[in-house]
């Protein structure tokens, strides 16, 4: 289509119909308004690679927690035959090494700031937030209760992007040394 | 056109950092100095701004980090050069690809500075790079950092400062700026990191007038993680005004943090060794980081425990299976780090030297570990140095500051800080002054980088300037004519050249003596300096190269003019606003020509 010729259907299709013509929307680069969806062209190249998946950020903070703290190899190994201080030991490095990296990617906080102990307030009752035990009422509710757990709530995550089409299943490379 | 900022640089052993300010309009007014969080790698494919970069270069092979991890905010046109946090990372497992201390390799007159000899110990095959590169690429880093966190005002166009330590001779200095230019920096400034640290005390303490008075003398302590540098600033009055003079600066010494986390760890090697555990060297370093934290929660402000578990994990899948397990004891620490580090000295006692007849190519770490021996010494050259600007001095001769102000990382734990107050109040006492009064910095890993922003702003008018001037003074060789003997070469005096002192943006002229200058010939010139004779005039000759003078690299140049004509000429000085020391021979037709500091020769004498 010339520019000239574009210029005037569309002059003259947004002064009539007060829209844009679909062919000159899509050549300039506009899609056309609720028709996104019809036409949409092929699929892109990208995904001809395998997309980033849901479980890859969990492999991710998986392999944060190991390389920052090795705590899968702490969670993966039999200890049943190792004695309390040499556990001790282990994990009082291990234990600072991941909360260090844990906070540094994921922003924690209690669900409900409170003591625990003590009467608390409700102010929802959904299940997914505060789960109530105990003499819990038929209608499932009540105002409020003992603060048994606080509850965690991860209030920022901020991992580093994933690129698409790495190995993004490795927890952690193997080592090998060069002698 | 917009405002430029001041942007000051430390270019660290260990660390660099970047601080910057927005000189309010008003140059009788200052503005807050704030710290630049430099991007950079932590991990592979995971960028973070840290306040500190690590001065750390990697050089990554192809199969050292995953495809495509290495990429940083801004266009890189070699992204096999990893710089900063994850350089470091790696180089404990590959050390062979790391480069690490360029900075005390740029001070080290023993090699080409310019040639591509780091990682010293690079396996065939990886690209080397030259000391004077390395710092350019941790210069350019931060440059690059600035710009992507700064879009709208190029680095290029603001004012940049960068330090140097003050034990730097004129060679480390050139080649501090050359990094710094080819690193883009436009007309950068250098300073030096003591007078650095003082003015981000002045800073943070906008009263300082009334803290301190005329006729007071501050002793600056720096230990950072691979140096150590003491220099003195003198309080004197001028037009009414309190004014400040850096009167002496230390040598270059090769002793710091890093030192004393690595003793630690030898410490406790040898005690699992003892009980039949071997460490291997990932482990080895393992231990030293583990020393330095537990050493830092042993001597912190509030601690009151006399130990600290020290863990190195197993080391493969087998975890707790594999932990060994010891304690750093309080003890332990105070012994290594307070015996041998910082024993309590009298003011006589100087530290050993290394003569030895072979020694491995490398750095001149210090013979001598006590960071108290060479501050008595430091304080004692005073002495022997006779009077320049106001020193105040004790009976012996001893320079006797009245306050010290603490830089660098290790003394941040006020046991060591109180350490060396106890040993500078021996000396003091046993000369009949009063106690020293110590000043105290805030911000020990940044200051530095903060003062260099703030003299930006003082250069321009907003507050006050320490006067300095070189801290050496500076000789050339000149052969003596006389008549040959075999099998010696003719006897070699010393001009001097530049006297201690001579400021910034000044020249001068060598009176009443003409020299006869070699042109159109390979002639070799012999640099000297020295940083205790301070009171040779410019034009001094000494009838021989005496102990206190250090020999620089020597220059051999060809200068142009008909083959082996001997011009008679006069000296000039001339030290550039930079810091930069340059000497010229002026001919009577009025040709003159330039000797440059060469540092592709080496020292072999």
């Amino acid at each position: 289509m010339s520019r000239i010729g574009s210029a005037f259907k569309s002059f003259f299709a947004i002064l009539f119909s007060g829209v844009l013509p679909d062919d000159v929307a899509r050549e300039f680069g506009y899609a056309p308004k609720g028709a996104v969806k019809a036409s949409t062209p092929a699929p892109s190249p990208a995904s001809a690679q395998p997309a980033v998946g849901p479980a890859d950020g969990a492999v991710q903070l998986l392999g944060i927690l190991q390389r920052d703290g090795r705590l899968v190899d702490f969670l993966m190994e039999d200890i049943s035959g190792a004695d309390d201080e040499q556990v001790g030991a282990a994990v009082r490095t291990l234990q600072e090494q991941c909360r260090e990296a844990l906070q540094r990617y994921v922003r924690l906080a209690p669900v409900i700031d409170g003591v625990e102990g003590s009467f608390t307030k409700l102010e929802s009752n959904d299940p997914a937030v505060v789960k109530l035990l105990g003499n819990v009422p038929a209608t499932g509710k009540a105002p409020g209760g003992m603060l048994r757990h606080k509850g965690w709530r991860a209030e920022k995550v901020d991992l580093p992007a994933l690129k698409p089409g790495r190995n993004n299943s490795v927890v952690a490379p193997a080592e090998v040394e060069i002698e | 056109m917009p405002r430029k900022y001041v942007i000051g640089i430390d270019l660290g052993t260990t660390n660099s950092a970047l601080a910057w300010a927005a000189p309010p309009p008003d140059p009788r007014e200052l503005s807050p100095v704030t710290l630049l969080g430099v991007p950079q790698l932590v991990n592979p494919g995971e960028v973070r701004d840290e306040d500190l970069l690590p001065s750390f270069l990697y050089i990554a092979g192809a199969n050292d980090f995953p495809a495509g991890s290495l990429e940083l905010p801004w266009p890189s046109a070699d992204s096999s050069m990893v710089v900063g946090e994850l350089a470091r990372k790696r180089g404990t497992e590959n050390a062979r690809r790391l480069v690490s201390s360029a900075k005390s390799w740029l001070s080290h007159a023993g090699v080409d500075r310019t040639a591509p000899i780091l990682p010293v110990s690079a396996p065939e095959g990886v690209t080397k790079v030259s000391p004077v590169d390395a710092s350019r690429r941790y210069l350019e880093h931060l440059a690059a950092g600035w710009n992507a966190k700064m879009p709208e005002a190029p680095f290029a166009e603001q004012q940049v400062l960068v330090t140097v330590p003050a034990s730097f001779d004129a060679v480390a200095r050139e080649l501090t700026l050359e990094a710094a230019r080819k690193a883009g920096y436009q007309d950068p400034v250098l300073l030096e990191e003591p007078q650095a640290a003082f003015y981000a005390w002045i800073e943070k303490h906008p009263d300082w007038r009334e803290r301190v008075q005329v006729g007071d003398l501050i002793l600056v302590v720096d230990i950072g993680g691979g140096t150590t540098d003491f220099t003195l600033i003198s309080v004197t009055e001028g037009a009414g005004e309190l004014q400040l003079e850096r009167v002496a600066v230390g040598e270059h010494i090769l002793l710091g943090g890093d030192n004393i986390d690595l003793a630690l760890a030898r410490h406790l090697e040898q005690q699992l060794a003892g009980q039949g555990k071997k460490l291997d060297a990932l482990q080895l370093n393992a231990l030293w980081q583990q020393c330095r934290l537990a050493k830092e929660r042993l001597l912190a402000e509030d601690a009151n425990r006399g130990e600290h578990p020290v863990t190195i994990l197993g080391k493969g899948t087998g975890l707790v299976g594999g932990t060994i397990k010891t304690k750093l004891l309080l003890e332990d620490v105070n012994r290594v780090l307070l015996d041998g580090f910082l024993p309590l000295v009298t003011s006589e006692e100087m530290p050993q030297r290394r003569r030895m007849g072979l020694a491995e190519l490398g750095l001149p770490y210090a013979a001598d570990a006590a960071i108290t021996r060479h501050l008595a010494r430091f304080l004692r050259q005073q002495a022997a140095a006779s009077e320049h600007g106001s020193v105040r001095r004790g009976p012996s001769g001893l320079a006797c500051p009245t306050h010290v102000l603490f830089n660098g990382g290790v003394l941040r734990s006020p046991v060591v800080r109180d350490r060396m107050i106890e040993a500078l109040n021996n000396w003091l006492r046993a000369e009949g002054m009063a106690p020293i009064q110590p000043l105290l910095g805030e911000d020990l890993m940044h200051a530095v980088a903060r003062g260099a922003a703030y003299y930006g702003m003082a250069r321009a008018g907003r507050g006050v300037r320490i006067r300095g001037g070189i801290p050496r003074t500076y000789y050339v060789g000149i052969e003596s004519a006389m008549p040959a003997v075999p099998g010696l070469p003719a006897p070699l005096k010393a001009l001097a050249v530049a006297p201690f002192g001579m400021e910034e943006g000044t020249d001068l002229k060598i009176p009443a003596r003409e020299f006869g200058l070699i042109v159109g010939e390979p002639a070799e010139f012999r640099f000297f300096n020295s940083a205790t004779r301070k009171d040779d005039e410019p034009g001094a000759l000494l009838d021989g190269i005496e102990e206190e003078l250090e020999e620089l690299s020597p220059v051999e140049v060809n200068l142009t003019g008909a083959a082996g004509e001997m011009v008679p000429v006069t000296l000039e000085t001339v030290v550039t606003e930079t810091g930069l020391l340059q000497l010229w021979c002026v001919a009577r037709d009025g040709r003159r020509w330039k000797l440059e500091f060469n540092v592709r020769e080496q020292v072999s004498r």
